[in-house]
């Protein structure tokens, strides 16, 4: 906290903060100053000039918004010529403005039409002319989420600093002078700009002249709003909070929300990608099949059906022919009830999740490493790091406000970023220009590249020895491995010139603060556990871990895939990590859940594919994941799935999966429920619902609850506040995230032990969770298919922005596919003129499992001899192409990296 | 080609903005920098678009449009102004048949406005393709433009 | 380097260049040539001499004569009786060769013109010398004040010392104490200083910076070496408007051969001093001569005027502490270093040292340039230098200080052209401008043009004077159209005034001074034209 001071405003003393803005302090104290481009999450800007104030021993009048708080200002807020100035200003700057208030969607929430009420500035009460319409305008709806309006803005450039202070963007720009200045993005419109549709700019405009394009609906004016709803975004695992405004029981605008993570920021996916929501796609009714077909039934028909078919296959085959698929999307007590279910009512521990194909080598590794696989720090944290090491992670793409952090530390706070990825992705441009490093490796090299930063830091005696000889063991088996991974020996495998790694080596060892941010890039590999607990070793041989802002970071992906995860989703363990295996803690859960459970590690996704296929497992019930699109190797995965005997599966959509299914049961989606969602940074966020249902979609744990009961274990929660309590009981980390403080708005991250606990922001702070950070010696084993003669390009898989996962939300806006329709391949300008192949035109690209038709693009971002392809589209399937060779620990599959050939289609 | 080795003379720093447009537009046979070369500098000093945009539209010798062979600029600052600076342009216009901020049909002049050339001893002054006339009297117009449209 | 027993200066600027200027010199070389005289008579250009309207001038040294109006045709005249016989052409054929007026000859004999004495500080050598040969420079006595420095090892807290009390202030037109400046930002925490040239000169009626550039590049860069010295840094740079392609081109040699030379550059002089100066053109934007907006414009942004405080002198070229200071402030210094604080106390006024270089414009009889004592009566600059009214026509008024200046009445002709005697007048002596208008000039007209100027030229961040300006022109317009309304003037007024308070840098908050004054002292033409205005 800064020095408090006395200043005096009209007369009356206040105390403030030294330091604080001065328009602001007079505003929290009652002092109405009228000031239009003052926006407090962006620096001051100073010129609409209407927050003039006077201010002892300065000259003339200054603008309030410019001035820190010192001790003792005398200022006077309100006289006669501060108000005829301010008036007069308000006055001219009405005369440039296009006030058709009629029709404008901002009327009844506009601060210049406020300002002109306030000085009663009626029309023929204005002394100065309207000279907008001499004024050349250049209007611009090229994007496709936005538009701007030049005869309604006032130029306060609230728009373009919050592009970049708040989103680190810098996308917009005022462009001309006096008065033709306007806004302007790219070289003249939107649409040729980096804009990537995030509406900050929109959120920041404090009149009608940056508007979001009506894509739920309709113009929307703000007295028409029945209610505004705060929830957790469902796509990504930042956890936005969203203000959600609802007309008419739809939503009809989205706002980030000013609270923990996000502070008021969000993607366009969180702001103008949540229609699929009121999408006509949805499921409203259960689906039976018949005769081949599925069609509508009663929820009775259809839960008896499947409470029928899924007993008669336990009764014939055992507990083991059945398993259940959760959902990182649904909320977590959602994934309590269905692995409960699964645990209880199948009587199997065969109950995994996404998490497999994501993170299961993070929660294995750091589990190995450290006790606990989250990330060991908040988000905000990053914002004051020293130096940021981001690793197989496309962060502005795939966690944007987690971006904006990274993005602010580099160009705000001095941080140096090293990104070490294949593709020249977003950040990149980070590193390069604020003096951090981009070092390109080989895919599936990334062993390697630790090994060799690890072998520069001890052979140049940059590690933290205190460190490593209080709070780790087996430092020297690790010493002995990297010995051989000389910075040359590491430039043969990976690719990274030796200067570049011991450069890298010497800038994130000698930061007093570093994190690393890993994902996808280090985890979904055959060594993926590998590469996190190498990411631990690099975190653990200098010291950071178990202090702010430094630790390893990997972000998780679903919304709610932490939660899911923590709920015990998962084949090898109860909610909150409880082993399967450990004889008392499976007796904790028998007496809570009075049933008898198995004490066998189930089977995971991959396996439960492999098993299905070989007839072994003959029942599964999926809720809230799309496989079909999802998992590798996906001609395999249909050959499974159609032979199951009975698959069930619960979703808001008739997914390529559900398609499959023998029963479809439509599921309510996020913004029609209540619950939680547990964020990347382990924080329990709350969902509330907005709208209602649609047809007779009902609420995903009501569904479970039901069905588990006709299965003949019953379950009774009446309410959801029944399951936060069994919870409370059971996981010891959300012991104290109660029902009470989850209603208060209590947004806590475990482990949070009691109801008093404030929650823990960093992980590890005097001691591991497993007592010592243990080191483990890693050797570098080279991924499972590599290119060769006959399939000569290396195929690495991810994501974009504007899409998600299977597509099956983001496909089903009407603003995301405006940015990118359909499927594309990235490729090497080289190897297209090689191949003699057209950006823009089709390709075949085979792998050893199969092969799919798209356009191949020119693209910046791989390497020669590598090509990406997103896996959203599910008419050009990345996983026909990728291989399902897992890692031997976590069972991930080995999505980034699969050798191809490409094709001319018409040669 | 010739952009790129443009480009190449300067170290890749915000500050050499403005002196890579000038030089781009000056190479330029229509005196003016077209999209490309804004995004080729953008991308080279690793600007975003609009910020190049941004710059390249304030200052008044850039031109975002194409112009000319002769841009001739015509000061219309005070003391240009007394000394009968508007006279001059209207013979001007008239002569050309174009309006300020416009190009001929046959692609040889370009009219625009000006703020002080700094050679206000000799006003009403204008600048044809940098070559400074001044003293200019409505009777002299003509023979200038004349002379101008003779030199192919 | 031979010595020559005469020179032939060829003054260069834009005008001389238009005339023929390399005409005459391309012949005069062939016919001195022709005469073997070429070791003997040395031609060469030299800068501006300030005289404009004139065609190409001649000037003979060490005689000390001018001849204007010279053509090609008149050359041969010349050699033969001037460098030949000593004998001034005259009377020969008088019409292409107009007057012949020794440059500084006694007052008696020119009471009028630019051709008058002067007191010549800044411009010294403008005439004298060629620019673009460092070795005259030297021999003329450029880089003395550095070389001095060096020698005596003079600190350079000393340096500022020197500055502060020759009294020496800024020419940019706020008049700021230059050794002041160059304290608080030696002074200023941080290791990375600049030093900046301010040549953006956009004024109207300016051009003084431009003739010392042109005239005595290596000047600016003496005096930049020595700033550089005096607050710790380590790099320079001039800002210059991108339309003067002469003094770019000469500043560019300039430098270069001063790098050569060792007076700038690594090591200067073997002191173990470097000092990088490098050149930056403007490209269009009057606010550039702001000095925050150039920083802006010098960091390859938009022009747009930053809040101040903090000052540049903390936080200035990429929030580095930043001396900026115009040309002709620069330009004194050279002198004062090696004539001391007392010798340039004696020019000028007690108050305002030094001297002042006005550039006279519009009705006058010679519009040009002049460098004269502080102090220097208007009368006198008009009536004296400027050869009075044009056509034998009446006084008007004059605008002081270029486009953000003020109309000054006849009942003021006698003010000191000083910044404490103007102040005392509600005027300003701002760039050093003075446009003179007679009888028959509309104020009103005038008005438009400066309000015109300021909405080309606001740089559109500020609201009151982005829309400001547009609001004034727009009522200005109106009244000289004939169509005034009751009210107008009080409101535009009202607003200029408005814009004073409020603005967030001086340009919009400068519009009020020509608003002011023209409606304080012509009021009656402004009421006459609403007055007179077709009423619906
Ligand atoms: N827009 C959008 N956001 C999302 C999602 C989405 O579908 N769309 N999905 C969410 C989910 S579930 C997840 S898990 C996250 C995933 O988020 P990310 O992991 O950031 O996304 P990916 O695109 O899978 O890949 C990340 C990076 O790994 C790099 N990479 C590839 N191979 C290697 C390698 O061998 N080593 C290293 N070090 N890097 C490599 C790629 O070039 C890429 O930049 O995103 C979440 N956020
Ligand atoms: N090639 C390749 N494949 C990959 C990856 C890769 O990088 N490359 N990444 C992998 C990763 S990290 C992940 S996490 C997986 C993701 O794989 P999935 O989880 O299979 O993908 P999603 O499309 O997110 O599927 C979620 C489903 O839940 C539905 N849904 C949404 N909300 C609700 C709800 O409230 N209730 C119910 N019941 N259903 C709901 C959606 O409609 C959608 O069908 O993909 C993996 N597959
Ligand atoms: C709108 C505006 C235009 C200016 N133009 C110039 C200019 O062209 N040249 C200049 O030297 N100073 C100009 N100035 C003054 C500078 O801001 C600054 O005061 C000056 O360069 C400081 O140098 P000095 O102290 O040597 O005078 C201008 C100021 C304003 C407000
Ligand atoms: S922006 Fe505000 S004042 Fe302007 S038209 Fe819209 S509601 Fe009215
Ligand atoms: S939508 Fe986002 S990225 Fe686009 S201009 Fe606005 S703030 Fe910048
Ligand atoms: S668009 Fe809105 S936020 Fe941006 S400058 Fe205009 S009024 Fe301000
Ligand atoms: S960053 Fe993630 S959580 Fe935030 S709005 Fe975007 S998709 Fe939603
Ligand atoms: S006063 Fe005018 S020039 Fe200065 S900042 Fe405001 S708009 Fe720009
Ligand atoms: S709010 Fe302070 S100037 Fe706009
Ligand atoms: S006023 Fe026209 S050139 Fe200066
Ligand atoms: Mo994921």
């Amino acid at each position: 906290m800064s020095e408090m001071v006395t200043i005096n405003i009209d007369g009356r003393d206040i105390q403030a903060a030294k330091g604080e803005n001065l328009l602001k302090v007079a505003r929290d104290n009652g002092f109405d100053i009228p000031g239009l481009c003052f926006y407090e999450k962006i620096t001051p800007t100073g010129d609409c000039r209407l927050c003039m104030v006077k201010i002892e021993g300065r000259p003339g009048m200054v603008a309030s918004c410019l001035v820190k708080v010192e001790a003792g200002m005398k200022v006077t807020a309100f006289d006669a010529q501060l108000e005829e100035t301010r008036k007069m200003l308000a006055d001219v700057l009405l005369s440039e403005h296009n006030d058709d208030c009629i029709t404008c969607e901002r009327d009844g929430d506009c601060q210049i039409q406020d300002l002109a009420f306030r000085y009663g500035l009626d029309t023929p009460k204005r002394t100065f002319a309207s000279i907008w319409k001499e004024i050349p305008q250049a209007p611009d709806s090229t994007a496709p989420v936005l538009f701007y309006d030049s005869s309604k803005c006032i130029k306060c450039e609230r728009c373009v600093k919050s592009c970049f202070e708040i989103q680190g963007k810098g996308v917009l720009s005022m462009a001309q002078r006096g008065i033709h200045s306007h806004v302007v993005a790219g070289t003249g419109q939107w649409s040729g700009s980096e804009c990537d549709g995030c509406g900050e700019c929109v959120q920041a405009c404090p009149v009608g002249a940056l508007m979001e394009k009506p894509v739920y609906g309709g113009k929307l004016k703000k007295k028409d709003v029945q209610r505004k709803v705060v929830t957790t975004c469902p796509y990504c695992g930042v956890g936005c909070q969203l203000e959600l405004w609802i007309k008419d029981e739809k939503i009809a605008k989205v706002k980030g929300f000013d609270s923990v993570p996000n502070f008021g920021a969000c993607c366009v996916k969180g702001r103008f990608g949540l229609d699929f929501v009121q999408s006509p796609d949805r499921l409203t009714k259960p689906l039976v099949r018949k005769e081949g077909k599925l069609v509508e039934s009663t929820w009775d028909e259809a839960l008896d059906l499947v409470a029928r078919k899924l007993g008669a296959i336990k009764k014939e085959h055992g507990p083991a022919a059945l398993a259940g698929l959760s959902s990182a999307k649904c909320t977590n007590e959602e994934n309590f009830v269905f692995q409960k279910f699964v645990r209880a009512a199948f009587g199997s521990n065969n109950v995994d999740h996404c998490a497999r194909l994501c993170h299961a080598s993070t929660v294995a590794g750091l589990a190995r490493s450290f006790g606990s696989g989250a990330m060991t720090n908040s988000i905000a944290e990053l914002e004051n790091a020293e130096v940021i090491l981001v690793t197989g992670s496309n962060t502005t793409e795939t966690h944007p406000v987690i971006a904006t952090r990274i993005k602010k530390a580099v160009l705000f706070h001095g941080a140096k970023l090293i990104v070490i990825d294949p593709r020249r992705i977003d950040l990149v441009n980070y590193a390069e220009k604020y003096g951090g490093l981009w070092l390109r490796q080989k895919n599936g090299s990334d062993v390697a590249w630790a090994n060799g930063m690890m072998n520069v830091i001890i052979t140049e005696k940059l590690l933290a020895e205190e460190f490593v000889k209080t709070r780790t063991e087996d430092f020297d088996a690790l010493k002995k491995v990297v010995s051989n991974f000389t910075p040359e020996k590491v430039e043969k495998i990976t690719g990274i010139p030796a200067a570049q790694l011991q450069a890298a080596a010497h800038l994130y060892a000698k930061a007093a603060c570093a994190s690393i941010v890993y994902s996808m890039g280090i985890t979904q590999h055959t060594t993926g556990t590998d590469n996190v607990m190498s990411m631990a070793n690099l975190a653990m041989l200098t010291g950071n871990l178990g202090k702010e802002s430094a630790g390893v970071n990997p972000l998780r992906g679903q919304n709610n895939v932490q939660g899911a995860c923590d709920m015990g989703a998962l084949p090898n363990v109860f909610p909150g990590y409880q082993a399967v295996t450990d004889a008392a803690l499976r007796e904790k859960f028998e007496k809570a859940w009075n049933v008898k459970l198995d004490d066998k590690v189930g089977l995971t996704v991959v396996e439960i594919m492999h098993q299905a296929a070989a007839g072994k497992i003959k029942g599964l019930y999926i809720m809230g994941e799309n496989p079909m699109v999802s998992d590798p190797d996906l001609g395999h995965v249909k050959q499974a799935l159609e032979k199951l005997d009975f698959l069930v599966v619960q979703d808001i959509f008739l997914t390529e999966t559900a398609q499959l299914a023998d029963v479809v049961l439509p599921a309510t989606s996020f913004a029609e429920k209540q619950g939680t969602f547990t964020n990347t940074e382990r924080r329990s966020l709350w969902v509330e619902k907005a709208v209602p249902a649609p047809g007779e979609a009902r609420i995903d744990w009501e569904v479970i609850r039901d069905v588990s009961t006709r299965m003949g274990y019953r379950m009774e929660y009446n309410s959801l506040e029944d399951i936060v309590n069994e919870v409370n009981k059971l996981v010891p980390q959300y012991a104290g995230i109660t029902y009470a403080r989850l209603m208060r708005g209590d947004k806590l991250q475990w482990p949070c032990p009691n109801p008093e606990h404030p929650g823990t922001k960093f992980l590890h702070r005097d001691k591991f969770t497993r007592g010592l950070g243990k080191f483990f010696a890693i050797d570098y084993i080279p991924p499972a298919e590599w290119p060769d003669e006959k399939y000569p390009f290396l195929l690495s898989t991810g994501r974009l922005l504007y899409h998600y996962h299977t597509g099956s939300m983001s496909r089903r806006t009407v603003a995301l596919p405006q940015y990118v329709p359909g499927p594309f391949m990235e490729m090497h300008a080289a190897d297209m003129k090689r191949l003699g192949i057209a950006s823009g035109e089709q390709v075949k690209v085979s792998s050893r499992r199969g092969s799919i038709v798209t356009e191949a693009r020119e693209s910046g971002r791989v390497d020669t001899g590598s090509v990406f392809i997103t896996f959203h589209f599910a008419e050009a399937a990345a996983n026909l192409l990728t291989n399902d060779a897992f890692d031997p620990i976590a069972k991930i599959p080995e999505f980034k990296v699969a050798a191809c050939q490409i094709e001319k289609i018409n040669p | 080609m010739k952009r790129d080795k443009i480009l190449k003379q300067y170290e890749a720093s915000g500050d050499n903005l403005l002196a890579i447009l000038h030089d781009i537009q000056d190479a330029s046979a229509e005196h003016y920098l077209d999209d490309a070369s804004l995004r080729a500098a953008a991308d080279y000093l690793k600007l975003p678009y609009s910020f190049v945009y941004g710059v390249a539209s304030f200052y008044t010798m850039y031109s975002l449009e194409p112009r000319g062979k002769n841009l001739i600029r015509i000061c219309q600052s005070p003391p240009c102004h007394l000394l009968g600076a508007s006279t001059i342009s209207r013979e001007l216009m008239r002569l050309l048949g174009i309006g300020f901020g416009a190009t001929t049909p046959d692609k040889l002049f370009t009219l625009e406005m000006t703020s002080c050339l700094g050679v206000c001893g000799v006003a009403p002054a204008m600048m044809v393709n940098g070559r400074v006339y001044g003293n200019l009297t409505r009777e002299r117009i003509g023979g200038i433009i004349e002379d101008l449209r003779r030199v192919k | 380097m031979s010595v020559y027993r005469t020179h032939v200066l060829l003054p260069v600027d834009e005008g001389t260049a238009q005339a023929g200027v390399f005409e005459v010199k391309r012949r005069l070389e062939k016919e001195l040539k022709a005469r073997k005289l070429q070791d003997e008579i040395k031609v060469l250009e030299s800068g501006s001499v300030g005289i404009v309207g004139k065609g190409v001038i001649l000037a003979v040294y060490p005689d000390r004569m001018y001849y204007f109006n010279v053509s090609e045709d008149d050359v041969v005249r010349i050699i033969e009786e001037h460098l030949l016989k000593g004998r001034v052409v005259a009377g020969l054929n008088h019409a292409p060769i107009a007057a012949a007026t020794a440059a500084t000859a006694a007052k008696k004999d020119a009471k009028v013109g630019l051709t008058r004495e002067q007191r010549r500080v800044v411009l010294d050598k403008a005439w004298t010398v060629d620019p673009e040969s460092i070795d005259e420079v030297i021999a003329a006595g450029g880089y003395k004040g550095l070389e001095k420095i060096f020698t005596e090892k003079i600190t350079p807290e000393a340096v500022i010392e020197e500055i502060k009390n020759s009294g020496l202030r800024g020419r940019g037109g706020a008049g700021f104490p230059t050794g002041m400046k160059w304290e608080f930002t030696r002074k200023a925490s941080g290791t990375e200083k600049y030093v900046i040239c301010n040549a953006d000169e956009g004024e109207p009626g300016t051009f003084k910076d431009r003739l010392i550039l042109e005239g005595d590049p290596h000047r600016l860069i003496e005096a930049m070496t020595i700033a550089a010295y005096a607050i710790g840094a380590g790099r320079g740079f001039i800002y210059i408007r991108g339309e003067y392609e002469l003094s770019i081109e000469r500043l560019r040699k300039a430098i270069a051969q001063a790098n050569e030379y060792g007076l700038l550059g690594k090591n200067i002089l073997e002191s173990g001093f470097s000092f990088m100066l490098e050149i930056r053109k403007g490209a269009g934007a009057y606010v550039c001569g702001e000095e925050t907006a150039l920083i802006e414009s010098l960091e390859g942004k938009r022009g747009n005027p930053r809040v101040k405080p903090p000052y540049p002198v903390t936080n200035g070229l990429w929030q580095k502490p930043t001396a900026v200071n115009n040309v002709e402030t620069l330009a004194n210094i050279p002198a004062i270093i090696s004539n001391g604080a007392g010798w340039f106390r004696k020019i000028g006024t007690d108050k305002c040292p030094g001297t002042k270089v006005f550039t006279i414009l519009g009705h006058v009889e010679y519009p040009g340039l002049v460098e004269t004592e502080m102090g220097t009566p208007l009368r006198e600059i008009i009536f004296g230098y400027g050869g009075g009214i044009k056509g034998g026509k009446k006084f008007k008024a004059a605008l002081l200080g270029g486009a953000a200046g003020v109309f000054l009445p006849e009942k003021l002709l006698d003010v000191k052209m000083d910044y404490e005697s103007l102040k005392e007048n509600k005027a300003v002596l701002g760039s050093g401008a003075v446009l003179v208008m007679d009888e028959g000039t509309s104020i009103v007209d005038m008005l438009f043009s400066i309000a015109k100027f300021f909405a080309h030229e606001s740089c559109g961040q500020c609201v009151p004077c982005r829309v400001g300006t547009h609001q004034i022109l727009d009522i200005i317009y109106r009244v000289r159209q004939g169509r005034g309304r009751e009210g107008d003037l009080e409101t535009m007024l009202g607003l200029a005034e408005a814009m004073f308070r409020s603005s967030l840098c001086p340009l919009g908050q400068s519009l009020v001074m020509p608003v002011k004054s023209a409606l304080e002292n012509f009021k009656e033409e402004f009421t006459l034209a609403i007055s007179h205005a077709e009423k619906p």
